[in-house]
């Protein structure tokens, strides 16, 4: 028991350690342009098809849901205020950012641990470029840059199938409904909800480059090195979500 | 069983080649209670191909990632063109580390990139070929000079092993390293590819004028492409001699490799 904490404990502080050094590594050159934009097309466009999927389906099952509901008590014209909010404000930057941890952490975690155990993180290091720039910095970086976009895609593809539904179950047209919504979202509703997407992106590149980057010898340490970005990273955006909520009502904005 | 004393019965190293470009003296390395080194000496001088030769697991690869900084060790010293490898700055070591070639066992070649972007991966970052011309014209000669020029657009997942292992050459030698390390070169080739790979490894020394150290237990390899060589055992550098010389001692211990 007291070595399982031990190794919480350490890997804790390894990680905060790992992403501290980013942080400081970051600003200075040599810097990886065309690293960075071959990883944001690698994270970013690659992911845009399941986040869209995943977002159109999750706004038309939560309309088709929630308006059974609203349709009882005689609030059928709050539904896309509600739906608008709900996914503007929750559902589509945690969605989408669990998405993300899934495809984008493990395919990092896999990526890199598959690097390290055949040696070639080694010759980077031989060759004199510093690996942490050219491979952790650059997809962290990445991340951080491609959560965001896909979460504004992913939100107004599910306001698109939120849409779809109320227009398959009742009528209201394109322009009534997302005037609607609009009308009634402030500032304050998608600022807080947009800057935590960056901390996801973090979290997500963070979790992936520190799980590859230590991966053990193997093809066991491979797996598992996958398995656990995605499972620490997924873990760590509903922690990100519940301070990010807290921040907010503490400013106001909730 | 611990070796207590060396068997130096090499008679060539001090008179035939030039200046101490590698040495290692008192080199110790453990890893918790494995004490993988214990008291290693070996002095490579220029122009000059020492073979380490060791059972699997006795710390030779250990040994050549030490001479690159890529495993601290615990005690002893190192030295490369004269600068001692612990003592070295982040900066100064990268720079060191341009003027050392090394081949990994599993040839370690970037799968994400073409023959041709491993090749100039190191070119790129060391800044000392800014034209793509004069990229181009590095990486064609190269690859030319491994026989490879024909797989410059493949993938490294398209090359079979001993193709691998002449890419992991070429990117070595090219930013036209003075020290070569091996680490294995022959593992996992057939003998007659294993023979091509010792027979380029000789020309390529030949070619760019490098010293070498390089990691076997390939004795084919050892005799074609070894001026000297060391005896890992216990720790320490147990024998160094010739092939010959070595070949000829009575040690059961040494001579079990020549068996």
């Amino acid at each position: 028991m007291t070595r399982v904490l031990r190794n919480y404990f350490y890997e804790a502080g390894a990680t905060v350690h790992f992403g501290w050094r980013y942080l400081k590594e970051v600003w200075f050159p040599p810097y990886e342009f065309r690293e960075v934009l071959k990883q944001c097309f690698e994270i970013g466009y690659k992911s845009l098809t399941l986040v869209g999927i995943t977002a159109f389906i999750i706004g038309l099952v939560f309309t088709l849901q929630s308006r059974p509901t609203l349709v009882e008590f005689g609030a059928e014209s709050w539904l896309p205020y509600m739906v608008g909010l709900s996914i503007i404000r929750e559902i589509g930057p945690v969605i989408t950012g669990l998405i993300c941890a899934g495809k984008i952490g493990s395919g990092i975690g896999a990526e890199l641990g598959s690097m390290k155990v055949t040696e070639q993180i080694d010759a980077m290091e031989v060759s004199g470029t510093n690996p942490f720039k050219f491979i952790v910095a650059t997809r962290i970086t990445a991340c951080i840059l491609m959560v965001p976009i896909l979460t504004i895609m992913g939100d107004a593809i599910a306001l698109f199938g939120s849409f779809l539904a109320i227009k398959i179950a009742g009528s209201i047209s394109w322009t009534l409904y997302f005037d609607k919504i609009f009308s009634s979202l402030h500032y304050s509703d998608f600022i807080p909800a947009f800057l935590k997407t960056f901390f996801f992106g973090f979290a997500i590149g963070l979790v992936g480059c520190f799980k590859g980057f230590h991966s053990k010898k193997g093809t066991e340490g491979v797996g598992r090195s996958a398995n656990s970005a995605v499972v620490v990273s997924s873990l760590l955006i509903f922690i990100i979500d519940l301070i990010a909520v807290q921040i907010s009502q503490f400013f106001g904005f909730v | 069983m611990i070796a207590e004393k060396k068997i130096s019965v090499s008679t060539v190293s001090m008179k035939s080649y030039g200046e101490r470009i590698i040495e290692i003296n008192h080199l110790k390395i453990s890893f918790g209670q494995n004490h993988v080194l214990t008291d290693f000496n070996l002095m490579v001088r220029r122009g000059e191909n020492v073979v380490v030769l060791g059972k699997s697991g006795c710390g030779k690869s250990v040994l050549i990632k030490c001479i690159v900084g890529l495993l601290n060790y615990d005690g002893g010293e190192i030295k490369v063109l004269g600068q001692e490898i612990s003592s070295l700055d982040q900066q100064s070591l990268d720079e060191l580390r341009a003027k050392i070639g090394f081949v990994f066992q599993s040839s370690a070649l970037y799968d994400s990139m073409t023959v041709r972007g491993n090749l100039e991966f190191a070119l790129r970052r060391h800044g000392r070929h800014k034209s793509k011309n004069e990229i181009d014209g590095l990486v064609d000669e190269t690859l030319t000079n491994v026989g490879l020029l024909h797989a410059i657009e493949k993938m490294p997942s398209e090359l079979s092993g001993g193709m691998k292992k002449r890419v992991g050459l070429a990117r070595a030698l090219i930013l036209h390293p003075e020290i070569m390390l091996y680490d294995e070169p022959t593992t996992g080739l057939d003998p007659i590819t294993a023979k091509e790979m010792s027979n380029l490894m000789l020309e390529m020394q030949k070619k760019y004028n490098t010293s070498s150290i390089i990691i076997s237990h390939d004795m084919h390899c050892a005799k074609l492409t070894a001026n000297r060589l060391a005896v890992m055992m216990d720790g320490i550098c147990y024998a160094d001699g010739t092939y010959d010389e070595l070949s000829s001692l009575t040690d059961p211990r040494i001579h079990a490799f020549f068996e």
